[in-house]
């Protein structure tokens, strides 16, 4: 990690009256769930444009199998 | 933090409204709480399904970009030579293709949990959980 970045850590450490260890573990769990509730929020626009096409019979297993390649 | 594998069947059940698995796999996807992840196959699967299977090409380009925000997420695990090694053994000892396979030895290498829709090859042989009874 550049000396600059840890710099910043432990200062955000000394104002939070925390340590680097709980401070990165902060942010690395705040940039998980930002990206969690992007995927997530994602997923809603993209499911309800797919279920604007309508029903295709269900049996999403059997139809994955029916159509790969046959030996 | 849980993060699961989904294979091909839990995506075109989350974006097919009138499939038995709909409603637990769109959850699946939804939910901010877990990190999702799948197999590089399953863009070929789910390509193949809405073109050949539901004659919907039109839903190949939102299938896709639902797995590309997976790769942004969990993951898009690659099918390399020693996934697919592992995946051959898996297919022996369980009597199952190498494409299901393949899924099951993702997950299992990689320590997460495989949610398919797959009762008969994935599911009963104890290698998946049904997109509801997951947690």
């Amino acid at each position: 990690m550049p000396d600059e970045l840890l710099a910043e850590v432990d200062a955000e450490a000394r104002r939070s009256g925390s340590t680097r260890s709980a401070v990165l573990r902060e942010f690395a769990d705040a940039a998980l769930r930002r990206r969690r509730e992007g995927r997530a929020e994602a997923m809603r626009g993209l499911l309800d444009e797919a279920a604007a096409e309508g029903g295709h019979g269900g049996d999403a297993a059997e139809q994955v199998k029916a159509t790969r390649p046959k030996p | 933090m849980t993060t699961l594998l989904l294979d091909a069947s839990v995506l075109l059940a989350a974006a097919d409204p009138k499939g038995n698995h709909h409603g637990p796999s769109r959850a699946i996807l939804e939910d901010d709480k877990i990190a999702v992840a799948t197999l590089d196959l399953a863009r070929y699967e789910v390509v193949n399904v809405a073109v050949r299977g539901w004659r919907a090409p039109a839903l190949a380009g939102p299938l896709l970009a639902v797995i590309d925000r997976l790769a942004d997420d969990g993951g898009v695990v690659t099918s390399a030579g020693s996934l697919l090694s592992d995946a051959a053994v898996l297919a022996e000892a369980h009597g199952i293709s190498v494409y299901d396979a393949a899924y099951a030895a993702a997950a299992q290498t990689a320590g997460l949990e495989l949610v398919s829709c797959d009762e008969r090859d994935l599911v009963s042989k104890g290698l998946a959980s049904l997109p509801a009874n997951v947690g």
